[in-house]
């Protein structure tokens, strides 16, 4: 643990320190942002989130309607019901529960509701795996959701905190990931912040739509051609606009709560870095260290680790291929028949651009495979050697047959 | 409607939002079923041979208002104080809460509304006096419900009892540890206040003339059954040797009857039972000899259960052959062994002898209590007779014009203190045809709810109601009674665990689950439906927790 970290454990703001799961880190969180409305379905690695949850509730420690369901399309549709009668409301997944959703997380952006989901990055079915990687939220790239991916358990509980504030006031969704038993399973210290801050922070909703059953209005509707293509460039902008809103909301926590994470990207020894490495989630707490490591050698490399993938950060992006003459993108996740997906979407961000180092493209980590130091020296390495990539996805750790 | 023209995209609103209120889209056109509400009838009540309200009294118990719950049995019941102590609750049997964990215990919360009104009395309720009077003979359960119910609509009754006190075998069969007597008492004053005149001490037939019965309009005969069954065998006549109907009541008229130190009771229905306990009590040494096995055993289980925690024994499977004399007295009983056969007429499998397994079972006393028969001697009337009982139709006619008949004195049904309830209530329904004012029995059928039409989501998991009683210390040493009143708490859980199949209970579960928000509850708190907006969809239907809500198909309109 760096010393920030540790000084962040004694700020003013924290009520007790508990070492926790992730799942449970998030439960937390739900709790101090006073949801009024939770819904789920259980599924692994998420369960720990909404047991949790349930405890707390039954123990009358939040004041929330708890409702089970049959399915996760189901939870969806519950807390889309719960967040447009302007109550808060919160949900959590995983895998092909949330691909199950698909349908509801275009109903939940569509309504421009402001619900918060925690997804628990697992690998897609068949073959059938428990475990990390990112190729189930990333496949819901084009709903409409902002997506976060955490490298810690206390990023969780404080994103999720975060998460509400720029939720409401951007008008979208809101999904955190955090990586299948990296994170979910395995427990941290975790500071708890006091909940009077978190009530200054996070102050009750206020929904400027919602039903109301004395007056009745129609919502989310048919709507003609003469309107559809105004209210879709609406949400497209609100994810513009939560760029900065993000950016923001991360400040104001850092000032009330002691911590920050950078906003949409947080870089590391990037200053003077030839060669950087794009992360998401847990792999990046591995990648820091090698980082160091190969520094204490003389090696000039750098991370950044993507926290924010929709809204893509596009400023954070152009900024850094100034700094770097390669840039590595490290994808736990594949687009079959194309590349890994954020390798896809930083290639695509700089074709406009004027300045366009080569841009390295790894698989990674498929379905909870370990990213060891090693596995990221080899990326490193194969960034100093080559000049430019001999593929568009170089798999690093596959098995060959040895000749 | 109000258009909304927009000419830049700065000025729309950030989602699809219909600005005028949708209340004016009647979507209820296109509905093809519609929900009702529709109260359907319970198994309980259909369980229960006097149609007691169950679900209605419980639900008016529910919200405390305990005179009205009695109110409620009373339409049906005059007597709920002795049913709530005494009956075999067919009710509880027919329970759909037992597929789910177990029965309500009904009679407790019977039993517990009529101890809330033991200072009340019942309310004058007939609306209009008739000249026509009707005789009822005998003032057991069966005369008094009939006398009650005719009362009640205004007829002119008397009851002739035989004995110097009314109750018949409520008071001359059953012990006070079951029932006691003020309970009896207050119920049978509650009626004779409603203007029913009861002459004990008044045998028809020797000192009062059948003749005398010629000025009323109709008659009922409601004579019960209290001629005990011979066993039939050698020594039956001897002193030691007596009837558990003849022990009972000698016991319940204050003459203690003479009773050795060693009781052998020969038979397994109440009567035995009853007897058995009595003589415990007396501090005898008690033992109940069946001949077919427990799970015959005509009494109540309870009962039987009681009477095996208080100390009686048991043996099955045994009959008796002769009772052994010495010196005119009774020395014990020779037994046989049986085992049982193929299943007779009754259903239960019938016990045949076993040869050589002949033995003695030593004995100072033996109390026969093998079933009781009518005597109707004394009766003038000419009608059918099968076996030693009444033939009567559905609305208890004995085809004589003008006398009906009912309890155990009649063919159907009897056997029990409610059946013989039942008799005296349709008795009463069929009399008042005859006399020509309209009955006001409800002749539409309605639908039973059945186990698998319960949302049992609703309804957590929760132990039966236990019957407080007082200790087996005080119980099998005194004539105090067993079983207590549950207390106020105790009951009104219990009557929380009920269902209310069928039955309304305004929980609001239909209206939070209506997805237009077409069900509206008025100012009386009556759920009323939207019709103009109510889609149709059902949800209410199936989320309704009791089946009180229908669906019923649209009629189709061509226009």
């Amino acid at each position: 643990m760096g010393i920030n970290e540790r000084e962040s454990l004694l700020h003013s703001s924290v009520d007790k320190v508990l070492v926790i799961e992730g799942t449970h880190a998030a439960s937390y969180a739900v709790k101090l942002a006073r949801v009024q409305v939770i819904s789920a379905y259980p599924i692994t690695p998420q369960t720990g989130v909404v047991e949790k949850l349930s405890e707390i509730i039954s123990h009358g420690e939040l004041s929330a309607k708890f409702i089970k369901v049959e399915s996760e399309h189901s939870a969806m549709a519950s807390c889309i019901g719960a967040s447009i009668s302007g109550a808060r409301a919160f949900t959590a997944t995983s895998s092909q529960g949330l691909a199950l959703m698909h349908e509801l997380l275009h109903w939940a952006a569509g309504s421009r509701l402001p619900i918060v989901m925690v997804n628990v990055n697992r690998a897609m079915a068949p073959p059938w795996s428990i475990y990390v990687d990112h190729n189930d939220s990333l496949s819901q790239r084009d709903t409409g959701w902002i997506q976060f991916y955490a490298e810690s358990n206390q990023e969780v509980l404080d994103t999720v905190l975060q998460a509400y504030k720029i939720a409401e006031m951007v008008l979208l969704p809101v999904m955190i990931n955090l990586d299948a038993f990296f994170l979910s399973h395995t427990s941290e210290p975790v500071a708890i912040p006091r909940q009077d801050v978190v009530d200054e922070f996070l102050p009750p909703r206020e929904a400027p739509f919602k039903v109301d059953p004395s007056d009745p209005h129609a919502f989310g509707a048919l709507i003609g051609p003469d309107a559809y293509m105004e209210v879709r460039y609406k949400l497209h902008r609100a994810m513009g606009d939560a760029r900065e809103i993000i950016r923001q909301v991360d400040t104001e926590y850092a000032e009330k709560f002691g911590r920050s994470y950078g906003g949409l990207v947080e870089e590391y020894q990037t200053e003077d870095a030839e060669f950087i490495l794009i992360t998401a989630a847990t792999a990046s707490s591995t990648t820091r260290i090698v980082v160091d490591s190969m520094r204490s050698m003389g090696f000039p490399v750098g991370m950044a680790k993507l926290r924010v993938f929709r809204p893509f950060p596009d400023e954070e992006i152009y900024k850094l291929v100034k700094k770097a003459r390669k840039i590595g993108v490290m994808d736990r996740d594949i687009s079959f028949g194309a590349t890994g997906i954020i390798y896809q979407e930083t290639k695509a961000m700089l074709y406009n651009s004027l300045v366009r180092p080569p841009l390295f493209g790894f698989i990674a980590g498929l379905g909870g495979r370990d990213i060891t130091p090693s596995t990221i020296e080899e990326m490193f390495n194969y960034m100093i050697k080559n000049d430019r990539p001999e593929s568009e996805t170089i798999w690093v750790g596959l098995k060959h047959k040895e000749n | 409607m109000a258009q909304y023209k927009f000419t830049s995209v700065e000025e729309m609103p950030p989602l699809a939002l219909s600005l005028d209120s949708t209340r004016k889209i009647s979507t209820g056109s296109w509905r093809h079923v519609r929900p009702i509400y529709k109260d359907k009838i319970s198994p309980c009540e259909v369980g229960c041979p006097a149609g007691e309200k169950i679900p209605e009294y419980f639900d008016l118990v529910r919200e405390k208002k305990y005179e009205r719950a009695w109110y409620k049995i009373l339409e049906d019941n005059p007597l709920p104080g002795v049913t709530g102590r005494v009956c075999y609750h067919p009710c509880e049997s027919q329970c759909n809460r037992a597929f789910y964990d177990e029965a309500i215990a009904i009679h407790s919360i019977e039993r517990f509304v009529a101890d809330q009104n033991l200072d009340k009395h019942i309310p004058h309720l007939a609306e209009t006096v008739k000249s026509e009077k009707v005789a009822v003979i005998g003032s057991g359960p069966a005369g008094l419900s009939c006398a009650y119910h005719l009362v009640r609509r205004g007829y002119r009754v008397t009851i002739y009892e035989a004995e110097a006190e009314a109750g018949g075998m409520l008071r001359y069969g059953i012990p006070q540890y079951r029932l006691p007597r003020n309970i009896l008492d207050k119920e049978i004053g509650d009626i004779a206040n409603l203007g029913v005149v009861i002459r004990t001490n008044s045998r028809v037939g020797e000192n009062v003339p059948w003749s005398e019965l010629e000025k009323f309009d109709a008659v009922f005969l409601a004579i019960g059954a209290s001629k005990s069954k011979k066993l039939g065998i050698e020594g039956e006549d001897l002193e030691g040797v007596l009837s558990g109907v003849d022990f009972l009541r000698k016991l319940n008229t204050g003459r203690v009857p003479e009773v050795g130190k060693r009781v052998v009771v020969i038979g397994g229905g109440n009567t035995a039972i009853d007897a058995a306990r009595t003589a415990l009590r007396m501090g005898k040494d008690v033992t109940i000899l069946y001949r077919r096995t427990r799970k015959e055993m005509p009494a109540v289980p309870e009962e039987i259960e009681e009477a095996e925690k208080e100390g009686v024994k048991f043996d099955f499977l045994i009959a008796p052959l002769r009772v052994i004399e010495e010196g005119g007295s009774v020395k014990g009983i020779e037994m046989q062994r049986m085992q049982l056969d193929k299943p007779d007429e009754s259903g239960r499998r019938k016990p045949v002898p076993l040869k050589g397994t002949e033995f003695i079972v030593e004995a100072d006393t033996v109390i026969t209590a093998i079933g009781e028969d009518p005597d109707l001697s004394f009766i003038p009337y000419s009608f059918l007779k099968k076996g030693l009982r009444i033939v009567v139709d559905e609305s208890h006619s004995t085809g004589v014009p003008g006398i009906y008949a009912g309890g155990d004195a009649a063919t159907n049904p009897y056997g029990t203190v409610v059946d013989a309830i039942r008799a005296g209530k349709e008795g009463a329904e069929a009399i008042d045809e005859f006399l020509g004012w309209k009955s006001s029995k409800s002749t539409e059928a309605m639908t039973v709810v059945k186990s698998g039409d319960i949302n049992t989501f609703y309804f957590p998991h929760e132990k039966r109601l236990k019957s407080p009683r007082i200790s087996l210390a005080k119980s099998k040493n005194s004539f105090k009674e067993v079983n207590k009143t549950v207390s106020e708490k105790r009951a009104l859980r219990e009557v929380d665990r009920c269902f209310s199949c069928g039955t309304c209970v305004h929980c609001d579960v239909c209206l939070t689950f209506c997805p237009d928000v077409a069900i509206i509850k008025d100012e009386f708190g009556e759920y009323k439906i939207d019709y103009d907006h109510c889609k149709g969809c059902g949800i209410c239907v199936s989320e309704c927790p009791r089946d009180a809500m229908e669906l019923v198909e649209e009629e189709l309109q061509w226009v």
